[in-house]
C-alpha cells in the first residue's frame, strides 16, 4: 500500500515539470532571439507524459518521457522598426498562445492537488488499516 | 485450528475480500489520477458489481453447507476499462471529479469494512477473556 505514495511522489514530479515548462513558455513568449543572442525565435516546449514509473517503467504510475518543442509556425507581427525584424519588416515573435498556456497551468495545478488529496486519503486508508492490530 | 475456525466463520473471511478488493482499487484509481494528463492512457478500475455478485453468490452457497466447507479466498475482483465520460482526442476518458469520487467511495467502503473486521475481533477477544468491556 505504501508504493502508492510512490506513485504520488512521481505524479507529482511530473506535474511540477509539466508547470515548469509552462512557466518557460509564459517567460519566453516575447524572446526572439536563442541564448547566444542569435536571432532565433523560441519555440514553445510541452511536456509529454508516459505511464510507468521514472526508474522503472514497468510498475504503475507516470513519467515525463520528452519535453518536446512545438514545431509549428512562429507568430509573424509587421514591425519594420525592430531591430529583430526581416528585410520583409517582419518579426518572428514565438509560437506561445498565452490562453493555452494558462489553462494548461491550471490543469496542471488541479492534477498536483488531485494527486496530493489521493496521498492523503492513502494514508487515512493506511492509518485506519493499521488500527486492526494496534 | 480452534482459532482458525473462529476468524473464518461469519462475516470475518467476507470483509478480508473487501479490504482486499478496496485496496487493490485503490492502487488502480492512484494510477488513473497519475496518467490524468498522458496521451492514449487507459483508465483502468475494478468492477464492484461483479464483485459484490461474486460475494452474495458464494454466501448463498455457504448458507446452505456445512460450517468451514466454503472458502472466500479465490473470489477475485475483474479489471475493466471503463468506457464511460467523454473520449478525448488523445484517447483518454479521464474524469478527475469521476476519480476523486470513486476514491473517495471506496476510501469510506476501506474504513467500514476496517471498522467491522475491528468489532469482531473485539468480540472475539471479549469472549476468549470471558468477560464483556
Amino acid at each position: 500500500m505504501l508504493d502508492i505514495l510512490d506513485m504520488g511522489a512521481a505524479g507529482l514530479t511530473a506535474q511540477r515539470v509539466r508547470m515548469d515548462t509552462i512557466a518557460g513558455n509564459i517567460l519566453n513568449a516575447n524572446t526572439t532571439r536563442n541564448a547566444a543572442g542569435q536571432l532565433e525565435a523560441y519555440r514553445r516546449r510541452f511536456v509529454v507524459f508516459a505511464a510507468g514509473m521514472p526508474e522503472d517503467p514497468s510498475k504503475p504510475g507516470v513519467r515525463v518521457a520528452e519535453i518536446a518543442k512545438d514545431t509549428s509556425a512562429p507568430r509573424r507581427v509587421f514591425d519594420e522598426g525592430n531591430p529583430d525584424a526581416g528585410p520583409d519588416g517582419y518579426v518572428e515573435y514565438p509560437n506561445v498562445d498565452m490562453a493555452v498556456e494558462y489553462v494548461n497551468a491550471l490543469e496542471a495545478s488541479r492534477a498536483y492537488e488531485a494527486v496530493i488529496s489521493l496521498m492523503d486519503v492513502s494514508k487515512s486508508m493506511f492509518n485506519s488499516s493499521l488500527r486492526l492490530i494496534a | 485450528m480452534f482459532i482458525e475456525r473462529l476468524l473464518n466463520q461469519g462475516n470475518a473471511p467476507l470483509i478480508e475480500r473487501v479490504l482486499d478488493f478496496t485496496q487493490a482499487r485503490h492502487r488502480l484509481i492512484a494510477e488513473n489520477v497519475v496518467n490524468v494528463s498522458t496521451p492514449g492512457y487507459r483508465q483502468k478500475d475494478l468492477s464492484l458489481e461483479a464483485f459484490q455478485a461474486m460475494l452474495r453468490d458464494r454466501v448463498a452457497v455457504r448458507s446452505g453447507s456445512p460450517p468451514g466447507s466454503v472458502s472466500f479466498d479465490d473470489i477475485r475482483a475483474e479489471l475493466e476499462h471503463p468506457r464511460r465520460g467523454t473520449l478525448f482526442h488523445d484517447g483518454s476518458n479521464r474524469s478527475m471529479e469521476g476519480l476523486m469520487t470513486a476514491q473517495a467511495k471506496n476510501a469510506l467502503m476501506h474504513n467500514l469494512a476496517v471498522e467491522l473486521l475491528k468489532k469482531q475481533f473485539d468480540s472475539l477477544e471479549n469472549a476468549l477473556k470471558e468477560r464483556v468491556s
